[in-house]
């Protein structure tokens, strides 16, 4: 058993370490980490650190060296995560492009596609959105109903896609729709990547209860793609999307890495939160709390190395991510609403008039998707009853 | 990164899983709960011979001179057969203080026969108030020549009717509130006039014996450590004991989440297995998230014994916090999981959650583990409130 990193993990580490250091927004570091509220503001910061991180060498980390990557290991995109959430670095905002289009496209893509889109991907130029979700296709996905029908070298979509993060900012879009209806679910579904810069295809943001608007839904009215624009083989869809989610390798890691840093500041906040003239950190109740909230994000972490040790022993990763899921995320609601808690009667006030710190509000808010998106956690405790446990499969119709 | 057992460690487990078995599994606490104390003696001499009680041991005095990390699969797979007996206060106890601060004489005599399997410990550390705090320690041990005679008390001491030598934490100096005036005497139970009145527990599988120590003669070789500085010595043990209990119930949660998975995969009701309805799927998954978490803290807790590190107070009250109420919950939730079943005494879910209370306050309970990581993290005052002492 040990924890410590290698040598050259280290010196992996101390770069990331001072290029943030270096290429951070400024003031970052130093707390004032506000992105803009106003869309068109957000998008250009989002751009330009994206295109930051992407010319330092800092995005798609993972993909081999030929494509512009750096050949990463799992310890090494481990690491990235863990210096991303210590600094609380901005999201990257081509990260479907580069965790898992381009990965995708490098596994099973043709000549052509790779040809036309990897350096794009990393470099920023185009950026990526992932239309999987419908109205009425969300934990039971394979019911998707956006088609797509051929016609000549064309194929004409039409449909709705929903909960789709930064499609009103995309170029791409790795879409799933329906070719076939075979009157199985899993069949019929064919991968097309989708100019999103055509008369066919509309975005509308979606406003969130933490008002911002990084989901949207799409249209699609008669969009067109092409042959070449097929990812595997036709009605293969499903199979191909479980190929992209393959290349999530690193699992809940940033997550995780983040609870640890917001348990930190949860524990700043009860020492400089005064009830009776005294810190909250150091009354009793409280301190219970904090010491149940240390105890889980650390019982998380050990989870997640845990894990990550059976990936790296089995060379690829198994359905435990899903229990990393699940506890990360219910964790985060908790602690987040604990924060809140904590700041008494003005811990409702939020953006400029927030008492400590407007992220709290935000953050809070924005906790109640983490059980929601990327699989919900009644979905992962099926996966981990089923998968992990070997208990009957849930009713399905 | 390696966070996991290594392959040595793995086959220990195996070896005790199969020992365990051969041994009829949890037929061993239904033996001992009948009254045939003979099993922990069969028990021993088994661990004996397998070199499993001198995991920790080095290897002058017939040990494997290996670290607290390699007991954990063993007291997993105990924690999994709930069995009795003074094990963890044998190996993570005394092994280690004996180790860190016997004497070469003290050493000598009891090393060995613990290797052997022919010697048990136990800790008698409580007194009337029941509360885990220097103050609470007020048994008198009076020098008288070459000898200390102990007058006084000592309660809900585990095992005390069979183990053969007791570590008894006494006061020879200081005032009766402080750390200073501590010291550790080893008594062997067969040379002392020891009163015994064994107590009865709805864990009956842990045997809990009041001791009272009237005019007890010890020779002063017997004393552990230096005088008056035992109270850090026994926190050194404690750590290392509460994070061998960490790994037994561990092993518990682990054999609740089986049963659960296997009864729920088998019993039907409304023609579908029960396992198949979320309400029941759900919680043995909450049960398996729970026992994760208390793997990686138990692991964590042993790494941090075994390395002795910065973090080994913290690491242990986390695990214990965490742990004691986790195997609680998941126990309770399989008599769920099992129905009317569950309820009869026959069924072995109750042997699970039994242990499981017995142990929720031995040694420091939840709400005592969290004010100590509190104060291991230095949050504003360094205060324990006396409430939570107990």
């Amino acid at each position: 058993m040990d924890f410590a990193y290698t040598e050259s993990e280290l010196a992996f580490q101390k770069e990331l370490r001072a290029w943030l250091e270096e290429n951070l927004p400024e003031g970052w570091l130093e707390g004032k980490r506000v992105i803009p509220e106003d869309d068109n503001q957000k998008a250009a910061f989002l751009r330009d650190w994206y295109r930051k991180l992407a010319e330092g060498g800092w995005s798609g980390i993972s993909w081999p060296k030929e494509y512009g990557g750096r050949g990463a290991s799992l310890m090494q995109e481990v690491i990235y995560e863990q210096e991303m959430a210590r600094v609380k670095a901005p999201p990257a905002l081509n990260i479907i492009g580069t965790a898992m289009v381009g990965p995708t496209l490098l596994q099973i893509g043709t000549d052509y596609q790779k040809e036309r889109y990897i350096e794009k991907i990393l470099n920023g130029e185009e950026i990526w959105c992932q239309g999987y979700s419908e109205p009425n296709a969300g934990s039971d996905l394979a019911a998707i109903q956006t088609k797509a029908v051929k016609k000549g070298d064309k194929w004409i979509i039409n449909g709705q896609k929903i909960w789709t993060s930064y499609a009103h900012l995309a170029d791409r879009c790795f879409l799933l729709a329906r070719t076939e209806n075979t009157g199985k679910k899993h069949e019929g579904i064919t991968a097309f990547l989708v100019d999103m810069h055509q008369e066919g295809v509309e975005t509308r943001t979606i406003r969130s209860i933490n008002d911002r608007r990084d989901f949207n839904e799409m249209f699609f009215n008669d969009a067109i793609a092409y042959d070449a624009d097929i990812v595997g083989e036709v009605n293969q869809g499903w199979k191909v999307s479980l190929i992209l989610l393959s290349h999530e390798r690193v699992g809940v890691a940033r997550q995780t890495f983040r609870l640890q840093k917001q348990f930190e500041e949860l524990v700043e906040l009860a020492k400089s939160m005064k009830k009776n003239g005294r810190p909250l950190a150091a009354d009793p109740l409280v301190r219970q709390n904090l010491a149940i909230f240390r105890t889980k994000t650390k019982a998380l972490l050990f989870n997640y190395y845990r894990h990550l040790t059976n990936t790296i022993r089995a060379g690829r990763p198994g359905p435990e991510g899903s229990m990393d899921k699940l506890a990360s995320s219910e964790l985060g609601q908790e602690m987040l609403a604990y924060a809140i808690s904590l700041q008494g009667a003005s811990g409702t006030l939020w953006k400029g008039d927030a008492s400590v710190d407007q992220n709290w509000q935000q953050e809070y808010l924005r906790s109640f998707a983490y059980t929601i998106e990327g699989g919900t956690s009644e979905i992962q405790k099926n996966i981990v009853g089923e998968r992990i446990l070997g208990l009957p499969k849930d009713i399905k119709y | 990164m390696d966070f996991a057992l290594n392959e040595e460690q793995l086959m220990f487990q195996e070896t005790t899983r199969q020992f365990l078995e051969s041994k009829g599994d949890l037929a061993i606490p239904r033996d001992y709960m009948n009254g045939k104390k003979q099993v922990l003696e069969d028990l021993w001499n088994g661990l004996g011979s397998l070199g499993f009680m001198g995991i920790n041991i080095s290897e002058t005095y017939g040990g494997l001179g290996l670290g607290a990390l390699s007991l954990v699969p063993i007291l997993e797979e105990m924690g999994r057969s709930v069995v009795p007996g003074p094990y963890p206060e044998t190996v993570a106890f005394a092994v280690p203080l004996l180790e860190a601060y016997g004497s070469a004489e003290q050493k000598e005599k009891y090393l060995p026969e613990i290797a052997a399997g022919k010697r048990k410990f136990s800790l008698a550390l409580l007194e009337e108030s029941g509360e885990l705090s220097p103050s609470a320690i007020q048994l008198k041990a009076e020098q008288r020549g070459n000898e200390y005679v102990l007058q006084g008390k000592k309660i809900l001491v585990p095992y005390a009717d069979i183990v053969d030598t007791l570590i008894v934490p006494v006061r020879t100096g200081g005032t009766s509130q402080a750390e200073y005036g501590i010291s550790l005497i080893l008594v062997d139970c067969n040379q002392a006039n020891l009163t015994m009145q064994e107590l009865q527990s709805i864990d009956e599988t842990r045997k809990l014996v009041n001791v009272s120590f009237q005019d007890v003669k010890v020779p002063n070789t017997q004393l552990l450590g230096m005088e008056n500085e035992g109270w850090a010595i026994l926190e050194t043990g404690l750590n290392h004991l509460n994070a061998a209990f960490a790994s037994t119930m561990v092993g518990g949660i682990e054999r609740v989440v089986e049963m659960s998975t296997e009864y729920a995969k088998t019993r039907q009701q409304f023609g579908q297995p029960i396992g198949r309805f979320q309400a029941v799927k759900h919680r043995i998954v909450d049960m398996k998230l729970a026992l994760e978490s208390s793997r990686s803290l138990s692991y964590y807790a042993s790494w941090a014994a075994e390395n002795n590190a910065e973090e080994l107070s913290e690491a242990v009250s986390m695990a214990r916090s965490f742990i004691s109420e986790a195997y609680i919950k998941a126990a309770g939730a399989n008599i769920q999981n099992h129905g009317g079943m569950g309820f009869t005494w026959e069924f072995d879910c109750h042997l699970f959650l039994k242990r499981a209370r017995s142990l929720e306050n031995h040694l420091g309970s939840p709400e005592y583990h969290r004010e100590k990581i509190a104060v291991e993290l230095g949050w504003s005052e360094n205060v324990i409130p006396e409430i939570l002492m107990s």
